[in-house]
């Protein structure tokens, strides 16, 4: 299983690339800590529904993983997986088969 | 040269509508449960069953690493199964609602993926007249369209966004594998509902898809559109 540096890693390229294609200024050069959807994020629906299938496409290319970022658990979380790249990242390994 | 998926392309409409646009120079993706019945250097076949979503998944996987996106989405592969509600086995309503409406949501789903990245994309899902006209003896199959024309409406507002159009086309009868063992006297009164009354051809369904892929169509979207005058 890939290391948790890796996955943001790759979390951290697929907002970037993102941010460029939505024109987000906030969210060109993002941290663990960056918001993304949420109080003080910069993404709306359309834009977070992009993200996670960036993501999945990613891991699914890179690391040869099957995840599915938008479950009904992370759909009814009490704190959202999206609010962040760190909560992204949590929730990618928490989800990633091994 | 643009590139088109087509589910069901082994027979019937799916391999005609198949065979027309690698004519009009596309390149076509076709797949079904069986293997290829179109050689074709610009075809390209995958083996599956369109309600399998890993099979769907790693299709369209192969896809974006061998072509990077699709331009058209034609849903065509459906199954029907004529019979008085009575009579018709909880497997067979499984099995019509897996490949009709699972099926058809799968290939939206991966396909719209593959689209989105080019700010355009035409999707043109099949439902049938048999739902507009309440046929008896086609219950599971009516609902099973009725389902994705709903799907289709809702798609298209979440996809707009995205420049992806969504559209459905009913067609009437057309003499295909689907409609063989229903009885003539049937047959005659369903012709007799429709404003034309004549039997379908691939060439009606071609005209309508037609219009939906064109690049002039991008105001067209949520739409379904029956053949032969039925409403």
């Amino acid at each position: 299983m890939p290391d948790r540096q890796a996955i943001e890693a790759l979390i951290i390229e697929s907002v970037q690339m993102l941010a460029e294609d939505f024109e987000l200024e906030a969210l060109k050069q993002p941290d663990s800590d960056s918001p993304l959807y949420g109080e003080g994020g910069a993404l709306d629906s359309m834009a977070l529904v992009n993200l996670i299938a960036d993501i999945e496409e990613a891991l699914a290319e890179k690391f040869e993983r099957s995840v599915a970022l938008a479950d009904e658990k992370a759909m009814s979380a009490k704190n959202s997986p999206y609010r962040s790249i760190r909560s992204l990242t949590d929730a990618v390994i928490e989800r990633m088969p091994a | 040269m643009k590139t088109i998926v087509i589910t069901g392309t082994r027979k019937g409409i799916g391999k005609e509508l198949a065979e027309y646009y690698l004519a009009q120079g596309w390149k076509v993706i076709g797949c079904s449960r069986g293997e290829s019945s179109i050689p074709h250097e610009q075809y390209q076949h995958f083996a599956l069953d369109v309600s399998d979503e890993q099979a769907v998944v790693a299709m369209a996987r192969q896809i974006k690493s061998s072509h990077g996106s699709v331009d058209a989405l034609l849903n065509n592969a459906g199954i029907a199964s004529m019979n008085h509600a009575l009579l018709t086995p909880a497997d067979t309503v499984n099995r019509i609602l897996q490949t009709n409406v699972v099926g058809t949501f799968l290939f939206c789903r991966e396909m719209a993926k593959l689209m989105r990245r080019s700010k355009s994309g035409r999707i043109v899902n099949f439902t049938t007249v048999a739902h507009p006209l309440n046929l008896e003896g086609e219950a599971i199959y009516a609902a099973s369209k009725a389902a994705v024309e709903s799907l289709t409406r809702i798609l298209a507002h979440e996809l707009a966004q995205l420049k992806i159009t969504v559209n459905a086309i009913g067609p009437t009868p057309i003499e295909t594998d689907l409609i063989r063992g229903v009885p003539q006297d049937k047959m005659e009164a369903l012709l007799a509902r429709q404003a034309v009354q004549r039997m379908g051809e691939v060439r009606d369904v071609i005209n309508a898809v037609d219009f939906y892929l064109r690049a002039e169509s991008d105001f067209i979207t949520a739409q379904v559109l029956y053949l032969g005058g039925v409403c």
